[in-house]
């Protein structure tokens, strides 16, 4: 194994043992006291956070921001496949060429809304006002993943150097906004337990 | 603890609120927001100013920077780069404005958040802390105090209390002309124990005479307590845990000590979400008896036919204010809606409604912070718009915090409507099999 692929090893085990200490974390404080007699069914609530209440059709940061919305969803699907095309390279499996150039094509597309967000952070003056370096040094960090993984789908010498970037980029996850990666399924899970013993979610009607 | 020597004794026993506070959810909701500002079209405050400080995420980064700061390693190491910073007066003054004056806790931006960060619950934890520093706006700490000292957050005497009781009592009498029809005060051993918003006796005494004219009807076992009967708890607002416990702990012992069986919140939205469903929690205990509110209790009066309603004795058109903490962070939803409908005859909903109805501007505490009075006000004017839009001549909701709330919209915004509560018109549209 190259020294890339053994840096991408490391950085990815370090990010695994950090990424289980931040849940273990959640795990073991996540005892509750809420004895208030639920209304509404737990399960429930939680698959519907996890489901339902995600449509855009639900959430008015979806369908009141339906370009941003758009946008959101292809960058977030472009990471997914990006690091599904990282464990491609790091396997070595050998892909046709009109699978290299359309899965190149929709990474760019990616990069593509990365850049369009980042941009949208920069100019809006509302944005701005919360923002902190790091909001933007984590979408151009996550935007050179989607990038350059395109450009080594298409010119194999480049994926020693994505491994290097894709292990900085583990490393970097748990330190800044990135972690939300971590939290969100948990986030989910605590909003669906809210709503679901108080017999909000799911909705009725 | 990092820039530990800068702090005074208070700041460092706020931190430690966060630093005790930080279970699983709270750690979840901390490290969730990724400030992409969709939430702020969710929020009425953002909507009415378009003041980025009203923006929910920056609400969420109120308490998120503080805890970054202090809880992680980056915050520690390179502050800047996160976004942390230091709990110091300029941040604290910032806190006071943005998360007691800016925001109502409706949980609006909670239900449409990209990610689902639990705002109000991140806001609350704030403004314990806040608690912690002595800095809750005057008006809503002296409103906590007098629940504390008196026994109810308006003052009110227990003599003034029993005459006004006594007088509806006899106001009841002759209303459905039966010598046995009563408000029954501080007798043991009833099936209900019905609370009440203080605003009632001292403001709006006619809600009692319209709950007691249900109860009436209905045949129903119940009674008021004069020793401790108030609904709110301001104390959720305030952030104050200590005092939250306490005051649920009285109406806990009160229920006990008349042997009721059920407990029955009044129209009061934050007064039932206490209660109900944070009471336990702050008492440490589940309550050995059910805890309804009034709403689901009436619903099934007319369910099960133990009332009986005329809607033809309302004709105007009504329509309903979903208070926040009793919809969004309640669950009583569809109940209100099945009462109306079964008392008047032209029931129009606002748009939105239900879960993403907008709060009309005077939850969170805001009522009784003097100090925010103009900005809850014109906060309103979204509320106004839309009662306007639904032509109605009747705004009906189940709490008191939003009727005072409402009235004020109404003389600012010269709505000409009339504010009622849901007990009142289903009174109105009760079938009455009146004695001689």
């Amino acid at each position: 194994m190259s020294i890339p692929a053994w840096f991408l090893m490391v950085c990815f085990g370090i990010f695994l043992a950090v990424s289980t200490f931040i849940l273990g974390q959640v795990v073991r404080a996540a005892k509750t006291y809420d004895f208030a007699a639920p209304k509404g069914k737990l399960l429930t609530g939680v698959l519907y956070s996890l489901t339902g209440a995600m449509s855009p059709f639900k959430k008015e940061s979806a369908y009141l921001h339906l370009p941003a919305y758009t946008m959101g969803v292809l960058y977030h699907l472009g990471i997914f496949f990006s690091f599904f095309w990282l464990l491609l390279h790091f396997f070595k499996v050998a892909t046709p060429p009109p699978v290299k150039y359309g899965s190149a094509s929709a990474l760019l597309v990616a990069t593509l809304c990365g850049i369009i967000i980042l941009i949208k952070r920069i100019l809006n003056p509302q944005l701005r006002y919360f923002s902190c370096p790091d909001d933007y040094f984590s979408n151009i960090l996550v935007t050179g993943f989607l990038a350059l993984n395109a450009v080594s789908i298409l010119y194999s010498p480049m994926i020693p150097v994505f491994f290097v970037y894709s292990g900085i980029l583990f490393l970097y996850i748990p330190l800044g906004k990135l972690r939300h990666a971590i939290y969100f399924v948990t986030t989910r899970i605590y909003l669906g337990l809210f709503y679901g013993r108080r017999g909000v979610w799911p909705l009725r009607r | 603890m990092a820039n530990a020597k800068k702090l005074t004794k208070e700041q460092k026993k706020a931190l430690d609120i966060l630093a005790r506070r930080l279970n699983g959810r709270l750690r979840t909701h901390l490290n969730s927001c990724v400030r992409c500002g969709l939430c702020g079209d969710s929020c009425h405050y953002y909507l009415r100013y378009g003041d980025e400080r009203f923006i929910p995420g920056n609400k969420v980064d109120q308490i998120a920077r503080l805890y970054r700061r202090y809880h992680t390693i980056m915050g520690r190491l390179l502050p800047r780069w996160v976004g942390a910073r230091d709990l110091n007066e300029d941040t604290i003054q910032e806190m006071i404005d943005v998360i007691f004056g800016g925001c109502s806790m409706c949980g609006r931006c909670s239900v449409h958040c990209s990610i689902g960060v639990d705002v109000p619950f991140l806001v609350r934890t704030a403004r314990t802390m806040l608690v912690e520093l002595g800095l809750v706006p005057k008006g809503l700490q002296s409103t906590v105090d007098a629940a504390l000292t008196t026994g109810n957050n308006m003052g009110i005497p227990r003599e003034e209390l029993v005459d006004t009781l006594q007088w509806l009592d006899e106001d009841l009498k002759m209303e459905v002309e039966d010598n046995q029809a009563s408000i029954p005060l501080d007798v043991r051993g009833k099936h209900i124990l019905y609370t009440l918003n203080p605003r009632e006796p001292k403001f709006f005494p006619m809600s009692i005479s319209a709950m007691g004219k249900i109860y009436y009807v209905a045949k129903e076992s119940w009674t008021i307590s004069t020793h401790c009967y108030d609904v709110t708890n301001y104390a959720y607002y305030s952030g104050d845990d200590e005092t939250a416990r306490e005051l649920t702990q009285r109406l806990f012992d009160e229920v006990k000590k008349l042997q009721a069986e059920v407990l029955v919140l009044a129209e009061c939205g934050h007064g039932s979400r206490a209660i109900r469903w944070e009471g336990p929690h702050w008492i440490n205990k589940p309550y050995p008896y059910p805890v309804v509110t009034v709403i689901e209790l009436i619903a099934d009066y007319i369910r099960t036919g133990r009332i009986k309603l005329d809607p033809s004795k309302n004709t105007k058109p009504v329509t309903l204010h979903d208070p926040c903490n009793l919809v969004r962070a309640g669950g009583v939803i569809e109940e209100q809606r099945f009462v109306l409908k079964k008392a008047v005859t032209d029931f129009i909903e606002m748009t939105p409604n239900r879960v993403n109805n907008y709060c009309c501007g005077g939850g969170g505490g805001q009522l009784s912070m003097g100090e925010f009075r103009d900005r809850r006000v014109e906060t309103g004017q979204i509320k106004a718009d839309q009662i306007r839009k639904t032509g109605a001549k009747i705004v009906a909701t189940p709490c008191h915090n939003c009727i005072d709330q409402l009235i004020e919209l109404n003389q600012v915004y010269k709505l000409n409507v009339e504010i009622k509560t849901l007990a009142e018109i289903v009174a109105d549209a009760l079938v009455l099999d009146k004695k001689k």
